[in-house]
């Protein structure tokens, strides 16, 4: 997968979280998803359509997501319920939306589906063989993982 | 009296969030968790001004745009999505969106748009 399609959402993740969160992550080095299993407790996944096609999988533990959500709710969250989720849903889809718009700069238009949540460890996510990267992102709230799994819609007919 | 406005926003969170900054501003709010919902809301409340989100589901943001139009071309709606795209806000702007708030945003933005909409939140 082209680097350039994941460096608009290390970008927007960026920016989003230092603006929902106040703080500024750090970001781990890059990895290659082997297989569609996560390790994650929360995972948040975003569908992307258009010019390029694939997936955007957010994974965190469940102790990371309560943490974050706590600070964007303003409150502490005792409970990982639904508005916590959320909350951790809403911080997806901001990264995703923004990811697209820093596409749209290199010519690539795009659009995201509504986030899903998915709660569970060890939790096969069928992402279609689609080759994706592993961003790591490091707050002092916890840790995250950012998983993107896009080709450009020429790459894919090529494929097939 | 208060203005009314309502937000259409599929995320239980930022509905929450949008009332708080609002109410506090003696705005009164209604709720809508996607397009059909924002439409038939909109029928049944008449508010003074929507708040509407794009990517929802089982009806988007611009096709919920293009309903409430329909029967209110005069309808006073503000976007508010995490899609900042040109593309994106021309084609809110043709369906009559009225202003484009890029998530996430700041408390005075979304303030400041309301209010170049409606005013205040107390009728004078």
């Amino acid at each position: 997968m082209k680097q350039e399609l994941v460096n608009p959402f290390i970008t927007s993740a960026f920016w989003v979280l230092e603006s929902m969160l106040g703080e500024t992550p750090k970001r781990g080095s890059l990895g290659v998803q082997a297989h569609g299993t996560t390790s994650h407790q929360v995972n948040v996944t975003i569908g992307v359509t258009g010019q390029v096609t694939g997936h955007i999988i957010i994974g965190m533990s469940l102790q990371t997501a309560d943490r974050i959500a706590s600070t964007m709710i303003g409150r502490p969250v005792k409970i990982f319920d639904s508005l916590a989720a959320s909350a951790i849903a809403e911080l997806a889809n901001m990264i995703g939306g923004n990811g697209l718009l820093h596409l749209s700069e290199i010519g690539l238009v795009c659009d995201v589906t509504p986030p899903t949540i998915i709660r569970g460890q060890d939790v096969e996510i069928d992402t279609l063989s689609v080759p994706a990267l592993v961003v790591p992102i490091i707050l002092e709230l916890g840790e995250f993982t950012m998983t993107v799994g896009l080709v450009q819609a020429q790459e894919r007919t090529q494929a097939a | 009296m208060s203005k009314r406005i309502l937000v259409s926003d599929d995320a239980m969170f930022m509905r929450n969030m949008l009332k708080n900054i609002l109410i506090v501003e003696g705005y009164a709010v209604y709720e809508a968790a996607n397009g059909q919902e924002a439409v038939d809301a909109y029928k049944a409340y008449t508010p003074d001004l929507v708040l509407m989100d794009l990517t929802m589901p089982v009806m988007d943001g611009i096709t919920a745009i293009k309903h409430i139009r329909a029967g209110d071309p005069e309808a006073r709606i503000i976007v508010c999505s995490a899609l900042g795209q040109k593309t994106m806000v021309i084609e809110a702007i043709q369906a009559g969106a009225r202003d484009y708030i890029v998530k996430p945003f700041e408390k005075s933005r979304v303030l400041e748009g309301v209010k170049a909409q409606i005013g205040s939140g107390k009728a004078a």
